[in-house]
């Protein structure tokens, strides 16, 4: 609690604590200098959650869906605008990543949270995430 | 702070027509790092001020300090003086004693002008600290989502070859909605398994009741069976010829 977590120190943390609650998931560090780790939940549909701690902040984040596969931008931003306040510990954001506009779901906390925190983060996201895409279906493609 | 944010937006409208977010990224953390360093200089000139009047006010303190010690010493004289019966002599300290009641008044003034000032830098450091610090998580948070952000491209590149796409939740709901359906039809075929079992189970248990097929008590005629079979058996007992139709009858059919 006292030592901030590392990507790396998290990443071990997480595989290792029994109590993770964390089976069904598939957990990958990726990258080199600035690692990041991939969560792979297979309960959630194989969604793909990337986390990565930089000094004092954890942050994790999901795709939630491209800009590419939205019906009409201006809508959905709104749509997305007005759902955030109401969305439980995440927050909906815009992106680009290889070139394309993608919109995410995220959730920041410090990086001397319990580790019990941190999974129900994990696991909160994942959950919003999946209930944003079922809300949002009308103004997507 | 909220000077950032509109140096961060521009840059966002600036990129709409340009290379992509690498650019931003970057940009916003050379942003952020000039606030930083401009937040860390205002705190050292902040603290630098702060020691030159803290020495100036202790050095006015002092003086103050001398100032008064000579105001007790002159009313001393004064009273002793009067007590001697030497007014003229008590009227000429008392000439000294203003002038430096005077500069009394003044120096303290000067120093609770000197306090004000130490109590505006000391908030002023505080503030450029409390600065300083969301700066720093804000870098923390770009570099964070800039490593996330890597591994989402990365994801997205390792796809393209394949025309595959970086996975969304939308892939997801498709991949729960899928595999729901996936479990409900084989949930389906194993309770229509069970139940045609079922139902050839309760067939069989009616046909061999009939005694159509062999039941599960059929040791009766097994041994009947076997009785049959003895040439010199005798056949007064109905069961066995039973047995041989039935044997009969579920070779027929």
């Amino acid at each position: 609690m006292n030592n901030p977590w590392t990507t790396e120190s998290l990443f071990e943390a997480l595989r290792s604590d029994p109590s993770a609650d964390l089976k069904a998931a598939d957990l990958r560090l990726v990258g080199g200098v600035d690692p990041t780790l991939n969560i792979v939940l297979h309960e959630h549909g194989d969604l793909t959650l990337h986390l990565a701690v930089s000094g004092e902040q954890i942050f994790v984040s999901t795709p939630l869906c491209r800009g590419s596969q939205v019906k009409d931008r201006n809508a959905f931003n709104d749509a997305c605008l007005r759902l955030n306040p109401l969305n439980p510990l995440s927050n909906l954001g815009l992106q680009s990543a290889g070139g394309e506009d993608i919109y995410i779901v995220f959730g920041e906390l410090s990086s001397r949270s319990p580790l019990p925190a941190v999974i129900e983060e994990i696991h909160v996201l994942a959950d919003n995430t999946l209930q944003a895409a079922e809300a949002f279906a009308d103004h997507l493609k | 702070m909220a000077s950032i944010f509109t140096k961060i937006i521009t840059l966002f409208r600036g990129a709409a027509h340009e290379a992509g977010s690498a650019v931003v990224d970057a940009n916003a953390m050379r942003i952020l790092d000039q606030e930083v360093r401009d937040a860390q200089t205002a705190l050292l000139r902040a603290r630098d001020d702060l020691a030159k009047i803290m020495a100036q006010r202790k050095i006015a303190a002092d003086k103050l300090a001398d100032k008064q010690a000579k105001q007790n010493e002159y009313g001393n004289y004064i009273r002793e003086a009067l007590s001697r019966d030497n007014r003229a002599l008590a009227q000429e300290v008392a000439v000294k004693l203003a002038q430096i009641e005077a500069d009394v008044a003044t120096d303290g003034k000067v120093i609770a002008e000197y306090d004000a000032s130490i109590s505006k830098l000391q908030a002023s450091s505080r503030q450029a600290e409390t600065v300083i610090s969301r700066l720093k998580q804000q870098i923390d948070t770009v570099k964070a989502t800039e490593s996330v952000q890597r591994a989402q491209a990365a994801l997205a590149a390792q796809h393209a070859g394949t025309g595959a796409k970086l996975g969304t939740a939308l892939d997801s709901l498709e991949r729960i909605k899928l595999r729901q359906t996936e479990r409900a039809a084989q949930l389906q075929v194993a309770e229509e398994l069970a139940a045609a079992t079922g139902e050839d189970t309760d067939l069989h248990r009616r046909l061999a009741q009939a005694g159509i097929v062999p039941g599960e008590a059929s040791a009766d005629s097994i041994l009947a069976r076997f009785e049959a079979q003895q040439p010199k058996a005798l056949t007064h007992d109905p069961a066995p010829q039973l047995g041989q139709s039935v044997g009969a009858a579920s070779k027929t059919s």
